[in-house]
């Protein structure tokens, strides 16, 4: 009773604390906090294909990227396209590559999935970089117009100021996650974590395997796809460089990896430590690549369940010990 | 010979160096997945590193045949070190966390190799009587490709006779089918382990400081040279050395012919033919597991 207390305590704290951070802080960290909460959504997408189903997606940006991209050349193409939409498309198009591609990737696990999914992004970074009459080439796409969120009859609120983009792109993440773990809760989630664990007795059960992993790649896939929406808003440029590489495919690796994979939140935790750490290391050093990387090889050297598990080692250790005396 | 079958003979060779290059990375690279069953992402770092150092050593020593001996061996230790300090230690969580590991390595190198170096491309120079042009048959060609491709056999000759025709070469064929099994048989299969990621690194430092002159020297290489080698050990099959070989020679030309005629598709061209042959068959053309 004591502890769920508690729990509803911290999450209004933590709602209270988000709404008025506009009110605390400058432009430059609602920037800051908006680019972590989108990576957050990012790396929990990545974490239910490595920490629920056991796959590591090594072309992540792809889903991302395709978002990015379809949200850019809709507002660019489309004249009076509106917010909303412009997230869904980004949404179905990260979704709709997922699916693609579902048929090939669903037959391959381990290290085959890392790779093919590393391949698809790299073909995909080479078309969005080859084909600039679509994309832009190296200089991506930028100038579009941002749209206000419109609710018909009722209001309609600008999105070109700070603050109201803000709130917007914050609900939206909070929406996101808040599906995604509900998706998780669900016995389709635990369906996905059975994969994991032995996807052979699954088979024997009779469920289908194909089919849950689509599914899942599908979802994963449009989630990616609506944070990438929601970066391509938020960046109002979208380039290959910025979306579609290698590096935006390593980032939410390695938050999932340093904030603990396998839990839920951790991706989320790992997202701000990085956040942070990078806001931090850029003031002494413009090295943020060497730092990440000596950190990332640390985490998994030394911590494999991340942040998350190391402080459930922390927690289990002090319960014994009072225990013990 | 009419001028347009000069050019396709041409861009044969061309391709054909490229294909060994290519073959000298991802041979190392499919003999340590064979093994240990780990997928090496840092291994055209490696490589790239080694063509830093050749640089490096050209530089201080001025000698190109012995920077040529020297540069791959560098990386080769860089590379028995990482198998003994990282690899080891992460081998009890699993695959992932090795894949992982190698994946903080590759960013640890590029990121040094920047620090070192910088970032602009570095230019390798190539010694006086391997800077020609051969005329064979009628049609001139450089000859430093043609170094390229002698070496690369040259070594992949020697390795060859390692593999099939000594003990250690036995050892490490078992291994690659059943790593556990030789292990059981009183092997010192970790020794064995840290040794063939030694020898796979070595080769992919020859690749590096061989290609350097050709490719000049910058942060990138990597990228380029490490995303085609996977393509090569993915389609040809993990682990197996045959399929690398085929299919290292085969994207070469593919690599060669496509820039020739459909620029701008050259580089889909490859993980096109990569998707099409994962469709039919998920374990490449040569392999038998994933």
């Amino acid at each position: 009773m004591r502890d769920k207390l508690c729990k509803w305590i911290l999450w209004g704290v933590v709602v209270i604390l988000v709404a008025i951070l506009p009110r605390l802080v400058s432009f430059y960290y609602l920037n800051f906090f908006i680019a972590f909460a989108i990576f957050s959504l990012y790396a929990v997408t990545l974490n239910l294909l490595l920490g629920y189903m056991g796959v590591l997606s090594f072309g992540h940006a792809m889903f991302f990227g395709t978002g990015a991209y379809a949200a850019a050349l809709a507002l660019t193409h489309i004249q009076g396209f509106s917010l909303l939409p412009t997230v869904l498309v980004g949404g179905l198009a990260g979704g709709l590559l997922a699916l693609i591609l579902s048929p090939l990737l669903v037959r391959v696990s381990g290290t085959a999935f890392a790779m093919l999914t590393l391949a698809f992004s790299q073909l995909i970074f080479v078309v969005a970089l080859k084909y600039r009459e679509v994309t832009g080439g190296e200089d991506g796409i930028g100038g579009y117009p941002i749209p206000p969120l419109n609710i018909p009859g009722l209001v309609s609120i600008d999105m070109t100021d700070k603050i109201n983009f803000y709130y917007f792109a914050i609900a939206i993440v909070a929406i996101c996650i808040f599906i995604l773990w509900f998706y998780t809760k669900t016995p389709f989630g635990s369906l996905i974590v059975g994969v994991r664990d032995n996807a052979l007795r699954l088979d024997y059960l009779g469920f289908n395997l194909p089919q849950t992993k689509a599914i899942n790649l599908t979802v994963c896939g449009t989630f990616a796809g609506i944070a990438g929406a929601v970066h391509a808003l938020l960046m109002k440029l979208v380039s290959t460089v910025g979306v579609l590489d290698i590096n935006t495919s390593f980032a939410p690796i390695m938050m999932a990896y340093i904030g603990g994979v396998g839990s839920f939140f951790g991706p989320i935790i790992g997202s701000a430590v990085l956040h942070i750490l990078e806001d931090v290391v850029i003031r002494f050093t413009e090295r943020i690549g060497l730092v990440n990387g000596a950190i990332f090889i640390l985490v998994v050297l030394f911590a494999p369940m991340g942040l998350v598990g190391l402080f459930g080692t922390a927690k289990a250790k002090l319960f014994h010990r009072e225990r013990a005396s | 010979m009419s001028p347009t079958a000069v050019l396709y003979v041409a861009q044969a060779i061309h391709g054909l160096a490229y294909g060994m290059l290519l073959f000298l990375v991802a041979s190392g690279l499919t003999l340590i997945f064979g093994m240990m069953g780990i997928l090496n992402i840092a291994h055209a770092s490696f490589a790239m590193l080694a063509a830093y150092f050749c640089f490096q050593v050209l530089q201080m020593t001025g000698n190109f045949w012995a920077t040529l001996l020297i540069a791959p061996l560098f990386a080769g230790i860089c590379g028995v070190l990482t198998e003994r300090f990282l690899l080891r230690t992460v081998h009890k969580h699993g695959h992932l966390a090795e894949l992982l590991i190698t994946v903080g390595i590759m960013t640890l190198i590029l990121e040094l190799v920047k620090l070192f170096w910088g970032t602009e491309s570095l230019v390798v120079k190539i010694p006086q009587n391997l800077s020609g042009l051969l005329k064979i048959a009628g049609l001139t060609y450089p000859v430093y490709r043609l170094f390229v491709i002698g070496v690369s056999i040259m070594v992949l000759g020697f390795m060859a006779l390692i593999l099939y025709k000594t003990r250690l070469g036995k050892i490490v064929q078992a291994a690659v089918s059943d790593a556990d099994m030789v292990s059981a048989l009183g092997i010192n299969t970790p020794l064995v382990f840290m040794l063939v990621f030694g020898i796979g690194i070595w080769l992919a430092g020859v690749a590096g400081a061989v290609a350097a002159p050709l490719l000049t020297v910058f942060p990138g290489m990597a990228d380029q040279l490490g995303m085609d080698a996977f393509v090569v050990v993915v389609v040809g099959g993990f682990g197996s050395l045959l399929g690398a070989f085929i299919v290292a020679l085969f994207l070469g030309e593919l690599n060669a012919y496509g820039i020739q005629f459909i620029p701008r598709l050259a580089p889909v061209l490859m993980f096109a033919f990569m998707a099409l042959v994962l469709a039919f068959k998920p374990t490449g053309l040569f392999g038998e597991r994933q």
